[in-house]
């Protein structure tokens, strides 16, 4: 057995493969299935400070190798989680990430000092393509992302702060750096990219809200270069995420330099993907001789 | 609930542009009437599964039966799988039909491909003291299902088409308004279009009806447990949603905005 265990900003990680916000909601209905201690990690569904209904049905679209969504953020507000679900993760010994989104930099402030000191992490939500006022606005420009990331970061007394990278952007690494001079203790990335589908016969968008957010195996090969560009513009530790099914896939952006990865649209596909990534991760060093996936990271050669 | 690969039976049409297909599950369980399956068709470019209704199970064989409706590219692969080949599904899903010990007279009403979930409600309760009236509609003649039994194990049946070609002109639920004296049911189960069910609430709304009514909804679903939150519809009269795949598919008509 290779160990797998990860530390990422003073957090422990059982293994480097966490369930991604949005998917997983508070892990309670996956747990039905099978025990979700085996994973390293959850992120929360986005937790905003008050409720939110989210966006009108029908909230999902599929393309080859991709879907669109459109949940809009739906969620019961922080104060929910924090009595309904928290304990629930809590008794499952594994790393809680809380995804949090909000209108304004208050939000972002009062959230996150709403949870520091009871979860593991936040994970700033400032890339939401699926709400007007998701944070989606704080995570395009530079100058944004820093001040946001500043903002989080200052309500923080407690607990690290990651930061979520949109890509859909000029550029990753003007971001990435962005989101660590603003105090950031570590990055994923990437959320869902902007895409359109039209119904033709009633020459309508398919979704209310028009655009949607494209993830799935499809996204992966942008996902990776995302995350490769990522990790080569700053030094904090690095969460890879996009269109992961399987080990390969997952160790394709350990390889780039993620420290670890988040699983999203394939719990759709296979409700067992996250655990069967595990395992393939475990057989995967075995048969290749390494000892501890820590050696992988960055490990990429190139020329 | 369980993520199982089941090995495909058989897949053939019913009528014209609607399957049945039959999957051999690795275990007997549990699955109660109005219960659904999320079932993969099969190909890796397809990455969601489809909920479909569970009309049909042979616990000693372990066979689940359920009818889709050709209407995508999804479902038109889906149609490709044959006997043998091996599919993986999440099972079962949704909070299922109830019939309470006090409620003998049962309608049900049923619209297109709707009338599949009715299906099973018939066979769990079989020779529980229920006196069953069902109403099923269809677009045409050629969109009647032939192999249902309804007949056999309702004390009445009417099926009603959109174009007057089998059966009476009209719906399910004019049919059902038209032997509503002579039914008197105590409960109403409905499962079909959209369209169908809100006729149901507005007609039941009109006659001042207060029968208890319970609807099997559809939508678009991501994950098919409860976690994604894709498949919502509103809570009457609340600033609430609920989860078509975990708190449904059957609510009470009335709790649920159609």
């Amino acid at each position: 057995m290779a160990k797998l265990n990860v530390n990422i900003c003073g957090v422990d990680f059982k293994n480097p493969v966490i369930a991604a916000s949005g998917t997983f909601g508070f892990g309670k209905e996956f747990d039905e299935i099978y025990d979700i201690s085996c994973l390293g990690g959850i992120s929360t569904k986005g937790l905003t400070l008050e409720p939110r209904l989210g966006n009108p049905t029908p909230r999902i679209a599929e393309a080859h190798g991709v879907i669109l969504n459109s949940v809009g953020l739906q969620n019961p507000g922080v104060d929910a989680f924090l009595r309904d679900d928290l304990d629930f993760l809590k008794g499952k010994h594994i790393a809680i990430v809380a995804n949090v989104a909000g209108r304004t930099l208050d939000d972002y402030a009062g959230i996150c000092a709403r949870l520091d000191g009871l979860v593991d992490m936040i994970e700033l939500n400032i890339s939401c393509p699926n709400v007007k006022c998701g944070g989606m606005a704080f995570g395009i420009r530079p100058e944004s992302v820093k001040e946001a990331t500043r903002v989080a970061k200052s309500a923080l007394k407690h607990t690290p702060l990651m930061v979520k990278l949109s890509p859909n952007v000029e550029s990753i690494p003007a971001n990435a750096r962005a989101a660590e001079e603003g105090g950031a203790d570590a990055l994923s990335l990437i959320n869902t990219l902007n895409g359109m589908v039209i119904d033709i016969e009633r020459r309508r968008p398919f979704f209310a809200n028009v655009t949607a957010g494209v993830s799935g195996a499809g996204i992966r090969p942008i996902a990776v270069r995302m995350v490769w560009e990522a990790c080569n513009a700053v030094s904090i530790p690095v969460m890879g995420m996009g269109g992961i099914t399987c080990a390969e896939d997952a160790l394709q952006f350990i390889l780039a330099g993620a420290a670890a990865v988040q699983v999203g649209t394939a719990n759709f596909s296979d409700t067992l993907a996250m655990p069967k990534i595990i395992e393939g991760l475990n057989a995967w060093l075995d048969a290749h001789g390494v000892a501890d996936i820590n050696e992988l990271r960055g490990a990429l050669q190139l020329g | 609930m369980y993520e199982i690969k089941a090995r495909v039976v058989s897949n053939a049409p019913v009528v014209p542009g609607v399957y049945a297909i039959y999957l051999r599950i690795p275990e007997a369980i549990d699955i109660r009437c109005g219960q659904f399956l999320n079932l993969s068709v099969g190909d890796g470019a397809h990455l969601l599964r489809r909920p479909f209704a569970i009309f049909s199970y042979d616990r000693e064989a372990r066979v689940v039966g359920v009818c889709y409706q050709l209407k995508g590219e999804g479902t038109r692969l889906l149609s490709e799988r044959r006997a043998g080949d091996e599919l993986a599904c999440v099972l079962p899903l949704g909070n299922g039909f109830s019939i309470g010990e006090a409620q003998k007279r049962v309608a049900l009403i049923g619209g297109g491909v709707g009338i599949f979930p009715l299906l099973s409600v018939l066979s769990e309760y079989a020779g529980c003291e229920k006196h069953f009236r069902s109403y099923m509609g269809f677009r045409n003649a050629a969109a009647v299902p032939s192999f249902t039994n309804f007949d056999k194990r309702s004390d009445y049946v009417a099926i009603a088409t959109d174009d007057g070609s089998y059966g009476t002109k009209g719906t399910s639920v004019s049919a059902f308004f038209a032997d509503l004296t002579q039914a008197n049911p105590d409960v109403i189960l409905a499962c079909g279009p959209t369209p169908m069910l809100r006729a149901l609430k507005a007609g039941l709304a009109e006659r001042n009806i207060a029968i208890p009514c319970f609807v099997s909804l559809e939508e678009r679903m991501g994950c098919g447990i409860g976690a994604c939150l894709v498949c919502v519809c509103k809570k009457s009269g609340s600033e609430e949603n609920v989860r078509v795949c975990k708190d449904g598919p059957v609510f009470d008509i009335n709790e649920v905005e159609i």
